[in-house]
C-alpha cells in the first residue's frame, strides 16, 4: 500500500523541516512557557480560592497551559500547507503517483507528533516546578493522548482555513484573534466557580473547557469542581471530553478533506 | 502513427469564463525535442498542466504515451517528469534529501533510489553540495536540482516550463547541455522557453501558440523558410513629424515605392520590414525616406530568425526577462513560513 509509505515519507519531511526551523517550535512554546513560569507565580494566591488550598495554582493551571500549547502548535499546521501550495511543492507532488490522501495524513501525523513533543516539554517543566501527576505515568499518558486527539481536531481548523484562504496571514490572524477569548472564557486558567455568571454560561459550552477538564483530572486527581481530590480518574469528565473533541474533529477534518479534494482535483 | 503526445481540439475554459486554450491540435513524436512557444498568457502553462494531469480539460482530447490524461492519469504520472515555471525544491532539505523524497513519491525503493540519486547528483554537478540544504544553493544550483528531481524515476517524457528563465548565461548553457544529452538518450522533451536561439539549435519541431490557439507549427527551418524574406529593421529619429505618426508616413512610402516588401510590422524603435533580398533594397530605402523627409536613426538587415517567425505570427517580440522571481527571492534570503 503506497498510502502508509507515502504518508511516512511526508511525515519525515515535515519533521526534518520542523527540526531545521527550531524558531517555529520556539515561538509556539514561548507563550505557554511564559505562562507556566510567570503567570502562575503572578496568580499564585489564586490557588487558595480555587481549590480550597489543596492545589497550587501552578498545578491547577498546567492543564490550561498544556492546552494553550496544543492550540498554538495546531494553528501552524495550516500555514505549512499554504507554504506548499504557494511554493508549488504541492503541484510537484501531485504530478507524481503519490497517494493523494497520504499528503494530508502525513501532515496530520507530523502535527500530532509535534504537539505531543511540546506537551512532554511542558509537563517536564511543570514537574520541575512541583507539579506531580496524581494518577502517575498512566495519567500522563492519558493526558498526552487527549492533547494529541485535541491537536488533531484543532489542526483541522487551521488546515481548512489554509486551504480555503491560501493565505498564511489570514490563518495567523484568525488564530491570534480566537486564541485568548476562547482560553479566557474557559476553565483553562480559573475554575468555573471563580467566573462571573455570564462567563460560566459561555464556559459550559466552550469546547476548550471540556478538553481542559479532561486533562486536569489526571494531573490533579480532583473532581470537576475541585471539592474532592484523590479520586483518581474521573471517567465521566474524560469520556465527555472525548465526545466533544471527536465532534469537533469530524467537522474540522471533514471540511479539510473536502477542501483538500477541491485543491487536488 | 500516433505520437507520444497527442492533443486534439483541446479546450480549457476556466471557472471565471477565461478561455485559456481554444481548441488546439498538435502531436509530439517519440524522442522529439519539441518547443512550445508563445507570449505570456498564450495558454502554454495551461496546456502543460492538462498534459501533466494537474488540470482538467473542458473538452477535446489529450493523451500522453497513448494514455488518456483523465482516465489514465495515475499511469501517466509514473512516466512523466514535470518541471514548473517556478523552481520548486524544498529549501529545508538537502539536495540529496530532495531527490530521495522525489524517488520515494515515485514509489521507488531502497538501493534503487540511492544509486539513481548518486548518478543524478553527478549528472547535474551537485555531488559536492549534495548534503547542504537547498536553501543555501544559488539560483542555478536550485534549478539544476529541480531538473534532477524530475528525472529520478527515468521518465519517458519531460515537460519543462521555462526551465532556464532567470538564470545567468552559464547556468542556462549548462541546463541546455543536460537537456540535449537527455534527448540524445531517447527522452522526449516538451519545453516552453523564451530563448529562441536555443530552440533553433535544439528543437526538432515547434508550435507557436497565441491567445489559446496554435498559429504556426513545423521545424525551425521550415518556419524560417516560410517567412522567405530578410528583415530590415528601421529606427526613426522622431516618433512623429508634421503632426503625424512617422510610422504611418513611412508605411505609405514603403507601400507606394517598394513592390518587394512582403510585410511591415511595428517595432520598438520604428518598423520591421520584410522583403526578399533586403540588403539590395537599403540604398533605395534611404533615398526614398530622405525624399520624404523621414529621418532614420538606424537601419539593419538580417536573414530570418525564429524571432521573426514569432513576431510574424503573434505580432509580438518574445521578451526575455533577465530579472526573475527566482532572483528576487534570493535577494531576501531564505523563504520561511
Amino acid at each position: 500500500m503506497s498510502f502508509f509509505s507515502d504518508a511516512f515519507h511526508l511525515f519525515v519531511r515535515s519533521m526534518k523541516k520542523l527540526v531545521r526551523n527550531p524558531i517555529l517550535v520556539f515561538f509556539s512554546l514561548f507563550q505557554p512557557i511564559i505562562f507556566l513560569l510567570l503567570f502562575t507565580q503572578l496568580f499564585s494566591n489564586l490557588g487558595r480560592f480555587i481549590s480550597g488550598g489543596t492545589l497550587t495554582y501552578t498545578a491547577f493551571a498546567t492543564a490550561g497551559i498544556v492546552l494553550q500549547n496544543a492550540f498554538s502548535s495546531a494553528f501552524q499546521s495550516g500555514t505549512a500547507v499554504v507554504d506548499d501550495i504557494k511554493s508549488g511543492f504541492l503541484a510537484k507532488m501531485l504530478a507524481t503517483p503519490v497517494n493523494r490522501s497520504a499528503i494530508l495524513f502525513g501532515r496530520l501525523l507530523s502535527d500530532v507528533f509535534r504537539v505531543v513533543a511540546q506537551t512532554v516539554i511542558i509537563l517536564v517543566l511543570a514537574f520541575a516546578l512541583g507539579v506531580y501527576p496524581a494518577t502517575g505515568i498512566i495519567g500522563y499518558l492519558l493526558v498526552i493522548f487527549t492533547v494529541a486527539f485535541f491537536g488533531l481536531a484543532w489542526s483541522g481548523i487551521s488546515l481548512a482555513l489554509g486551504l480555503k484562504t491560501k493565505s498564511a496571514e489570514t490563518v495567523f490572524g484568525i488564530a491570534g484573534a480566537v486564541t485568548f477569548p476562547l482560553l479566557f472564557m474557559s476553565t483553562a486558567l480559573v475554575s468555573l466557580g471563580f467566573m462571573p455568571g455570564w462567563m460560566q454560561n459561555v464556559s459550559n459550552f466552550n469546547p476548550i473547557s471540556f478538553a481542559v477538564n479532561a486533562i486536569r483530572n489526571p494531573i490533579t486527581g480532583c473532581n470537576l469542581d475541585l471539592t474532592v481530590c484523590n479520586i483518581g480518574f474521573d471517567w465521566g469528565t474524560i469520556l465527555q471530553a472525548f465526545g466533544v473533541i471527536a465532534g469537533i474533529g469530524i467537522v474540522t477534518l471533514g471540511a479539510t478533506l473536502y477542501l483538500f479534494r477541491k485543491v487536488v482535483s | 502513427m500516433p505520437g507520444i503526445v497527442d492533443v486534439s481540439q483541446l479546450v480549457k475554459t476556466y471557472g471565471d469564463g477565461t478561455k485559456a486554450v481554444k481548441g488546439i491540435t498538435f502531436t509530439v513524436n517519440e524522442g522529439e525535442f519539441f518547443g512550445f512557444l508563445g507570449p505570456n498568457g498564450a495558454g502554454k502553462s495551461t496546456t502543460i498542466k492538462i498534459l501533466t494531469t494537474l488540470l482538467q480539460k473542458t473538452s477535446g482530447s489529450a493523451s500522453v504515451a497513448g494514455l488518456n490524461v483523465e482516465s489514465d492519469a495515475a499511469k501517466i504520472r509514473k512516466i512523466i517528469g514535470v518541471q514548473n515555471q517556478d523552481t520548486v525544491v524544498d529549501e529545508d532539505l538537502t539536495g540529496r534529501e530532495n531527490l530521495v523524497l522525489q524517488g520515494q513519491l515515485q514509489q521507488m525503493h531502497g538501493p534503487a533510489i540511492k544509486e539513481r540519486v548518486d548518478e543524478l547528483l553527478k549528472i547535474v554537478d551537485l555531488t559536492d553540495a549534495a548534503d547542504k540544504r537547498a536553501g543555501f544553493y544559488s539560483g542555478g544550483m536550485k534549478k539544476r536540482l529541480d531538473l534532477a528531481t524530475t528525472l529520478v524515476h527515468n521518465p519517458k517524457i519531460l515537460f519543462l516550463d521555462e526551465p532556464t528563465t532567470g538564470l545567468d548565461p552559464q547556468s542556462r548553457a549548462a541546463i541546455w547541455a543536460y537537456l540535449k544529452r537527455l534527448n540524445e538518450q531517447g527522452i522526449t522533451i516538451f519545453i516552453t522557453t523564451q530563448y529562441l536561439e536555443e530552440v533553433d539549435r535544439l528543437c526538432r519541431r515547434l508550435a507557436i501558440v497565441d491567445l489559446g490557439e496554435i498559429v504556426a507549427q513545423g521545424t525551425p527551418g521550415d518556419l524560417k523558410q516560410e517567412i522567405g524574406a530578410d528583415s530590415i529593421s528601421l529606427g526613426f529619429e522622431n516618433s512623429s513629424m508634421n503632426g503625424g505618426d512617422v510610422r504611418t508616413k513611412a508605411r505609405q512610402v514603403l507601400e507606394k515605392k517598394f513592390d518587394g516588401v512582403s510585410n511591415i510590422v511595428d517595432s520598438d524603435i520604428g518598423l520591421t520590414v520584410y522583403a526578399k533580398n533586403g540588403s539590395y533594397m537599403v540604398p533605395e530605402l534611404v533615398r526614398a525616406f530622405d525624399d520624404a523627409h523621414i529621418r532614420l536613426s538606424s537601419i539593419g538587415v538580417s536573414s530570418p530568425t525564429l524571432d521573426d517567425v514569432f513576431l510574424k505570427h503573434t505580432g509580438k517580440r518574445i521578451r526575455v526577462e533577465e530579472v526573475s522571481s527566482a532572483n528576487s527571492r534570493g535577494m531576501f534570503g531564505r523563504r520561511r513560513r
